[in-house]
């Protein structure tokens, strides 16, 4: 069964009596393990599709499934704590926690979801050796590169656990050289550990490296091909 | 890494902002709890002054007396009812007087004055008078003695001129008035004698009498010197009688001190031809917080039931010290209340900035899932946090400064002195005692400061997490 199933998703914002069509009749399977970018051009809907797969939005209509529930069914604090145990989110300008360390970063979302002090600290170690930060556990944001900060939030919604991970822009404010660390580092997670990655993204890097490509314009898929 | 952690460290994020909030803080509590105990302090001295000595907490009387306080209005004194009062157990002291008004003169000088008979031994035991004896005093006759024999430079002349006037119940006192003055001690010591005064208080059988320090001013009068004295007596008769006068006290209360004659309980009956009687039996309490002052009132009502007397607490017998009191209390708690207005809005004005500055971060910490009650409960914390710190400081701060002042009051001197004793107060400023009222400034800023936080705990509940993330 897809871990992700998206049914006939439409979403319009009506802004001061204008109506916007943000995303319509949107039908998606995502299965485990996918490598998938969402691309297309601005205001084609990749932001607005990505939040609605991680139950930031609500759709306006049709129904989205994770795993085995479906997110309209789910509310307030419920839906936060979904969030906590199934989905990872990677944001394009990293948005860690400006006060707490790398590690503590990473192990926020442990802390959030009840588990002890010890494996927290363990967990959190391990997440950031994996994308290169064993080092760093003790920096703070503001001490760190672009490139390792989105390592960072890599690690952190990596430590979760998640069901699938959603990147928005992931490498859109990163050098080329970053970019490319941050890719490998996805790519090895999603080889070796089987790690879901979906991406919204301009970048043609990032693109060629994704295994599966959805194109939006206005709000529909265009097209959606494995390559 | 617990949210208590992560508070702090989100306070030190914007110093200078935490800073300001915190001194906000700092300054309120310290302000309300100095100008509290002041104004507290005040009444205290206030009620000290004119309760404890002279009206008594509590006053067993004729049920008129109250309205006409005339010796037609007096009781046959009755030992036995004395003594039964004396033994419920809240009863400090107690006392019996004959008290009455009449016209005092000296030379071509009179005054109204009030005439309190008194027992000596047991009156001391309730308001000890002997306590305030004057020793010394600052009159135009030893000015006068000590520039004949050109015993004082300009400097001490001057000092005397502006207390001219002023009595003194120990060296100690008299000796402060020149103490921002360089003055030999030869010159201080020729002071002390010139100005000495050789009186004592009154006992049982004396036919002389004890006045007050502004009533002997007024009519100038020491020490040996006789009173002229006019009234009218019990069931119409005329009083009068020419008494010695033995002692001169100086009452803190301003108004008692400039007309209060002292003498004996025998001799002051026989002046008003009103043998054996009294006016009322002054009682003082050892706790004075209205439940006992209730209860006592009630016990002595049983044990008075048989006799045709009354009780009057010193609520009953000052209505005008009362609502001084209330009057100015309530002008207290209304700038008070305006002073925590203006910190409100400080504190307010914070928290709409640090919300708003971080509404982004709050909606990446909901999405990355944590629970918007969780994430108001960290900002509340840190509020508490800086609430915490600025009432601490305040009380570090203002807890010595109250303790100091109530130990050593503010003496006020010129105007503001001699407005105070226009309105009949001592111009002292002591300090009241840590008491619940320092606990209440605290209670009140954290209520602020919980009032502030409504702001970002109904935003965090309220916000969307998509909007919140929007760059």
């Amino acid at each position: 069964m897809a871990i992700i199933e998206v049914v006939n998703v439409d979403k319009i914002y009506n802004d001061s009596d204008v109506k916007v069509v943000a995303l319509s009749g949107i039908n998606l399977m995502i299965e485990q393990g996918e490598f998938t970018a969402i691309v297309g051009p601005s205001g084609s809907g990749k932001t607005t599709l990505l939040n609605l797969l991680g139950g930031l939005d609500t759709p306006t209509n049709g129904k989205i499934r994770v795993g085995d529930v479906w997110l309209n069914e789910m509310k307030g604090s419920k839906l936060i704590d979904f969030r906590l145990r199934n989905i990872g989110f990677v944001f394009q300008s990293y948005n860690l926690i400006p006060v707490l360390t790398a590690g503590e970063n990473v192990e926020l979302i442990m802390q959030l979801q009840g588990v002890p002090a010890m494996q927290r600290k363990q967990v959190a170690a391990e997440m950031l050796s994996k994308v290169g930060l064993a080092d760093r556990v003790s920096s703070r944001p503001a001490k760190l590169s672009g490139g390792q900060q989105q390592r960072v939030a890599v690690a952190r919604a990596l430590a979760s656990r998640p069901k699938f991970i959603l990147a928005d822009e992931p490498t859109a404010n990163l050098d080329g050289k970053s970019a490319e660390s941050l890719l490998q580092i996805m790519e090895h997670l999603n080889r070796t550990e089987g790690v879901t990655f979906i991406f919204s993204t301009h970048d043609q890097r990032v693109v060629s490296r994704a295994r599966r490509v959805i194109l939006l314009e206005d709000g529909k898929i265009k097209s959606d091909f494995a390559q | 890494m617990s949210y208590l952690k992560m508070a702090q460290r989100n306070l030190w994020r914007n110093k200078r902002r935490t800073a300001i909030t915190i001194s906000s803080i700092f300054f309120a509590i310290l302000l309300a709890i100095v100008m509290r105990s002041f104004q507290l302090g005040s009444y205290s001295l206030m009620i000290r002054n004119a309760i404890e000595q002279y009206y008594g907490h509590i006053r067993v009387q004729h049920p008129d007396y109250a309205d006409d306080p005339s010796l037609e209005n007096t009781f046959e004194y009755d030992e036995r009812l004395l003594e039964n009062i004396s033994m419920i157990p809240n009863v400090k002291t107690v006392t019996s007087r004959l008290e009455t008004f009449a016209l005092a003169s000296s030379g071509n000088i009179t005054k109204g004055v009030l005439v309190l008979g008194i027992e000596p031994e047991s009156e001391k035991r309730f308001s000890n008078p002997e306590h305030f004896l004057v020793r010394y005093r600052l009159t135009q006759d030893a000015l006068d003695r000590l520039e004949k024999i050109n015993a004082l430079t300009a400097q001490t002349r001057e000092v005397i001129l502006a207390y001219l006037g002023e009595s003194f119940t120990n060296s100690a006192k008299l000796v402060r008035i020149f103490e921002d003055e360089q003055v030999s001690a030869d010159e201080l010591y020729r002071v002390l004698d010139a100005t000495k005064v050789k009186g004592r208080f009154l006992r049982e059988a004396d036919s002389g009498v004890v006045i007050s320090s502004r009533l002997a001013t007024y009519l100038n009068v020491s020490i040996g010197d006789s009173l002229i004295m006019l009234s009218q007596g019990y069931q119409g008769a005329s009083a009068a009688g020419v008494f010695p006068i033995l002692g001169i006290i100086r009452i803190p209360n301003p108004d008692l001190d400039s007309r209060m004659v002292y003498m004996p309980l025998a001799l002051a009956q026989n002046f008003t031809y009103s043998p054996n009687r009294i006016a009322y039996f002054a009682i003082n309490l050892y706790n004075t917080s209205d439940e006992m002052q209730k209860a006592t009132t009630y016990s002595i009502q049983v044990r008075i039931a048989d006799n045709e007397l009354e009780v009057k607490t010193w609520q009953n017998l000052n209505r005008v010290l009362v609502q001084q009191i209330e009057s100015d209390n309530q002008s207290g708690k209304a700038f008070l209340f305006l002073l925590y207005i203006v910190v409100f809005f400080g504190i307010y004005g914070t928290v709409i900035m640090m919300v708003h500055e971080r509404m982004h971060e709050f909606g990446v910490l909901v999405a990355v899932g944590m629970n918007k009650l969780r994430l108001a409960l960290t900002v509340v914390l840190e509020m508490l946090i800086m609430a915490f710190i600025g009432i601490a400081l305040g009380y570090l701060v203002g807890l010595p400064v109250i303790h100091y002042y109530q130990i050593h009051p503010i003496r006020l001197t010129g105007e503001m002195a001699k407005m105070m004793m226009d309105m009949g107060f001592e111009p002292l400023m002591p300090m009241a005692p840590f008491g619940a009222y320092v606990v209440w400034q605290g209670v009140s800023i954290l209520v602020m400061v919980m009032l502030a936080c409504l702001y970002p705990i109904r935003k965090i509940i309220r916000f969307k997490v998509v909007d919140a993330i929007k760059r």
